[in-house]
């Protein structure tokens, strides 16, 4: 198998500072998935009890001469520690910022075998070349071995059963205020009650035997299934009956997930995405939460950029 | 009414609106000297008063009188009484506030099942809420009775932060505190003898921005243990410092020690119209706060 690839600037630029420093808050370790148009970055695909990450970038956008050949289809996946990865590419982008020549793709990246100090064995890496105007550097990261075919048709499987997008989804309204009230809900417990009603009503609520704190978002975005709630009628209620009657009625879904995942997908913000929205996958086996990207000056949706997040259901609440 | 509970049926006991959650954490953060501290709330047409204590050596009340909230509606017939967790109240609270917003936040008591419920009323759109479960509480079996020490007062003013920084201090030696006061020349004199002596005086006429009054017409000396001495002043707010403002100190009969602090609750963006040397606020922008300490043994000189 090969992978070689030139990285453009705007590709440094998109990984280094907006979604690998990002990505990083899900887990250490995540598994690179390389098609021949696509390059995906993927969280816990196979251990569907952790938070799930799927990052897909169009090849396009991120490299030039990119060229991949391998006997499963032309498709290669290994697993590699994000914070390695993060670091050669900051130390790599910082040479190639020192450099003069105006040739814009200095650092490459392939796939090699190579034999690490005092052993016998070649194992893989992946290598990252940057040529500065007086030096190169040559960073080798270690990966894992790249994945057998039935792991390969593993990881396929569950990225197509990741895709799924659920019927009603909310647009959540500032995801970085929302991070901050998260942060505080932490001290109270770690469960998190998530009610998303099809009127654009979004629920968020922790207890415990003493104590139950929440948030009401009202009047949200919806896209997908909805509902149109009458004028003024149950204004006068709390929050929590105004939950609870929308899931009588059908009108909303509620689940439970961990505060802790719900928190690492609220880290997403570094990635700076332009909408965020929550929805409840079939089933009400997950929370699902879909990260938007415009084109920049637009409001057209950047096509070649996906991000969402798929938080494990600890308990099906009513829906 | 109920007649057979005795129970208001119609309307809710308190209904109260507040801008300035910080201002009430910082109150209700002053009497907080352990992780775990049961507190017990007293609601009347007055406002409300939380009361927490410790082995019958120590209690501490904090007035919210009504003029600090914006809104205050007192419903019951009588004056509701709750226990309530004081740090769970107080975590509480601060999930409400966030830097730079300061949302208006309303209390109701009880809710349908005797909780006391708390929501953020400033946007139609979107708002945080709480409920807290209360407890009955148990009967107050030390009765703090302070009663003056004699005709005339045995009392002292002093500056917050210097009270503060001497009973710190005072750590070191690591024994029981000795307080005397004495009419001549007039002073306070703070007192620790254990891995050392060590010993604060506080001097009237010498320096009267540290000792604001006094007043004293015999010698009196108590001690008071380390532990509950240092609990009245550990968690003050910096705005008691930052505002100058003076806490009072009081011995009642039997040695019984009254620590007397004051502490803002304004708004940090309103404006002070009046500010003088010792940090003059409308008087309904304070929260009045009470220590009361047992003395550890009579030693009257």
């Amino acid at each position: 198998m090969k992978f070689k690839a030139l990285l453009t600037d705007n590709g440094i630029i998109q990984l280094e500072k907006r979604f690998i420093p990002a990505l990083d808050k899900m887990g250490k370790f995540c598994h690179i998935y390389l098609t021949p148009d696509h390059f995906f970055i993927l969280h816990n695909l196979l251990s569907p009890s952790s938070p799930q990450s799927i990052a897909q970038f169009s090849a396009l956008s991120l490299f030039d001469d990119y060229r991949i050949s391998s006997q499963f289809d032309n498709v290669i996946a290994f697993s590699i520690d994000l914070f390695l990865l993060l670091r050669a590419l900051r130390s790599s982008s910082s040479i190639c910022i020192t450099n003069p020549n105006p040739n814009p793709n200095r650092l490459q990246i392939k796939l090699v075998k190579k034999l690490p100090p005092n052993s016998t064995n070649p194992l893989p890496f992946l290598t990252f070349e940057s040529k500065g105007y007086k030096s190169a550097v040559i960073q080798d990261i270690p990966i894992s071995k790249p994945l057998s075919r039935s792991s390969l048709v593993e990881l396929q499987d569950a990225l197509n059963a990741a895709n799924e997008i659920p019927k009603t989804l909310v647009q959540v309204p500032d995801l970085g205020q929302l991070q901050n009230y998260v942060d505080r809900l932490k001290n109270v417990g770690e469960l998190l009650d998530v009610t998303i009603g099809k009127f654009g009503d979004l629920y968020l609520q922790v207890s415990t035997s003493l104590i139950t704190v929440g948030a009401e978002f009202r009047r949200l975005t919806v896209l997908g299934e909805r509902a149109s709630r009458g004028v003024g009628e149950d204004r006068d209620l709390s929050a929590q009956t105004r939950a609870r009657r929308a899931i009588e009625r059908g009108e909303a879904e509620s689940v439970e997930v961990s505060l802790k995942h719900f928190g690492k997908s609220l880290q997403y913000h570094l990635a700076k995405p332009d909408c965020t929205f929550y929805g409840v996958g079939m089933n009400g086996g997950c929370l699902t939460v879909i990260f938007q990207f415009f084109v920049p000056g637009s409001r057209q949706t950047d096509k070649s950029i996906s991000l969402h997040c798929r938080l494990p259901v600890l308990d099906p609440g009513a829906s | 009414m109920d007649l057979s509970t005795g129970m208001e049926t119609d309307g809710p006991d308190l209904v109260c609106q507040l801008d300035n959650v910080q201002g009430m954490v910082d109150a209700l953060s002053a009497v907080r000297w352990k992780r775990h501290q049961d507190a017990v709330v007293e609601l009347s047409e007055h406002g409300v008063v939380l009361i927490v204590e410790e082995s019958h050596c120590l209690q501490a009340k904090v007035y919210l009188q009504r003029d600090l909230f914006v809104r205050y509606e007192f419903g019951a017939q009588r004056r509701p009484r709750f226990g309530v967790s004081l740090g769970l109240f107080v975590d509480c609270l601060n999930t409400f506030s966030a830097p730079g917003r300061s949302p208006m936040i309303e209390m109701r008591y009880p809710g349908p099942d005797m909780q006391l419920l708390l929501k953020s009323v400033d946007s139609l759109d979107s708002c945080i809420f709480a409920e807290i479960r209360t407890r009955i509480p148990d009967v107050v079996s030390w009765d703090y009775n302070f009663e003056p020490a004699g005709s005339t007062p045995l009392s002292f003013t002093v500056k917050s932060a210097a009270l503060k920084e001497a009973i710190d201090d005072l750590e070191w030696p690591g024994s029981s505190i000795q307080i005397t006061l004495q009419p001549v020349p007039p002073s306070v004199t703070f007192r620790g003898e254990g891995h050392g002596d060590l010993q604060i005086d506080f001097m009237y006429y010498v320096n009267t921005d540290l000792l604001v009054a006094f007043h004293c017409d015999r010698q009196v000396s108590y001690r008071y243990k380390y532990k509950f001495l240092s609990a009245t002043t550990s968690n003050l707010p910096s705005n008691v410092i930052k505002d100058n403002r003076g806490s009072k100190l009081t011995i009642g009969m039997g040695g019984m020690l009254k620590v007397q602090h004051l502490v803002s609750v304004a708004k940090p963006s309103v404006p002070h119209p009046h500010i003088d040397s010792a940090g003059y606020q409308q008087p309904s922008r304070i929260a009045y706060i009470e220590f009361f300490v047992k003395p550890d043994e009579d030693e009257e000189t």
